[in-house]
């Protein structure tokens, strides 16, 4: 559209990198969900909606939560961590979108928009780690 | 989880057709599975993520949803994502029925005229907050093959009315999207395409503050959230494919068909809990 003479709001190079930040989230995470229900019902020949204490995501800190989840250490089964992965691909889809958008603000020294994007990173920050 | 992966593909595609995004429709539909509903809104708004950033990424890419204008809003969408979402973990399930209910009802505003052709360069006054804070923008309507500038009018109120959308979307796991295109046209004064298109790419940070309060409060479930993030999305983007070659007036009349049924479940559950 930009070549049609429509410019968005004006910043073409950042526009494009959300775009493919986005699609490329989205799809991984998706990617990941359908491995995991497959991975799951290879494992238990159920697809059960199920409330065990397993299934269930849970902590205090968003981050240290994950790393757990993915690394293993809470002793998840596999599909289990395949499914908490693709949620966690997908929790950070928007995130990574407002990250890089604060580096390009910076690099491009527009403090306004930096200082916007940079309040909503620290609102999502904090609200995933202090709890 | 099957079963729900094939509810969630039709709710999906039905949710983009109306504007009403996959979560408004699933949520009842799971509340009458027998799912709670503290759980169901929790899940639901890990696939409005799914969802919004699905689309958005097209919308980003054609230039029509106006980043800046969506992170200036997001300001104020996450603190009230947030706000809600602590709200709904506090609160009787009971309350949330109606709530529910109360809040699809805001969808039957109707939308004002916006302003088009109006842009900071054309305005002496460069004390005007919002060509201060740059929410201006162009776009390439392709319905009348003209270049669109536009100018969001009374930012601050228009931040104001977000903060409302994104409290409601916490609070009820939904996108909000109809409300949100509402107070873009109403107050912000911006043009239909972009309000909806930005409205779409605010949802998913919306929905994600939202989540990290039902994250510590141990209400999302795996099996929900992974049939439900597969299903929706892909109903979504089907949706989205076939919208442009319906008429409107069959959209209207599917969506308000879809509305008055959940604003009666929710209506009819609440009760039947009180």
């Amino acid at each position: 559209m930009v070549e049609r003479g429509g410019e968005g709001s004006g910043e073409t190079r950042l526009e494009t990198w959300i775009s493919i930040v986005l699609m490329a989230g989205v799809a991984a995470a998706l990617i990941l969900e359908a491995w995991g229900i497959a991975l799951l019902y290879r494992a238990s020949h159920s697809l059960a909606i199920s409330h065990d204490k397993a299934m269930f995501i849970h902590g205090r800190n968003f981050f240290i939560l994950l790393g757990r989840r993915i690394s293993g250490t809470d002793g998840s089964l596999g599909a289990v961590r395949v499914l908490a992965l693709g949620i966690v691909v997908l929790i950070l889809t928007p995130y990574t979108r407002t990250v890089m958008s604060v580096v390009y603000f910076a690099s491009r020294k527009n403090l306004k928009y930096f200082f916007i994007t940079l309040f909503v990173l620290a609102v999502l920050t904090i609200s995933l780690m202090m709890h | 989880m099957l079963s729900l992966l094939l509810i969630s593909i039709p709710v999906g595609f039905v949710g983009a057709l109306t504007g009403l995004g996959g979560a408004s429709i699933l949520i009842p539909l799971m509340i009458f599975f027998g799912i709670p509903v503290k759980e169901a809104i929790a899940s639901a708004m890990v696939s409005v993520v799914a969802t919004s950033s699905g689309s958005a990424s097209a919308y980003v890419r054609e230039r029509l949803a106006n980043v800046k204008i969506a992170m200036y809003l997001e300001m104020f969408t996450s603190v009230g994502a947030i706000i809600g979402a602590t709200i709904t973990t506090l609160i009787a399930p009971v309350y949330l029925y109606f709530f529910f209910a109360a809040f699809l009802m805001t969808s039957f505003i109707r939308s004002e005229t916006s302003r088009d052709d109006v842009h900071c360069q054309g305005l002496s006054g460069s004390g005007d907050l919002s060509c201060r804070l740059e929410l201006e923008g162009s776009y390439f309507d392709e319905a009348t093959k003209q270049v669109v500038f536009y100018r969001a009018d009374h930012p601050v109120l228009g931040g104001m009315g977000m903060m409302v959308a994104g409290l409601a979307a916490g609070m009820l796991g939904i996108g909000a999207g109809a409300f949100k295109v509402t107070v873009q046209e109403n107050l912000l004064k911006l043009p239909t395409k972009v309000a909806s298109t930005t409205s779409n790419f605010i949802m998913g940070m919306t929905a994600l503050a939202g989540v990290s309060v039902y994250l510590f409060s141990g209400l999302l479930n795996l099996t929900l959230m992974a049939p439900m993030a597969v299903g929706t999305t892909i109903g979504a983007v089907a949706g989205g494919r076939v919208l442009n070659r319906l008429k409107g007036p069959l959209l209207r009349v599917l969506f308000f068909a879809v509305v008055v049924c959940i604003i009666i479940e929710m209506v009819y559950k609440g009760i039947a809990s009180w």
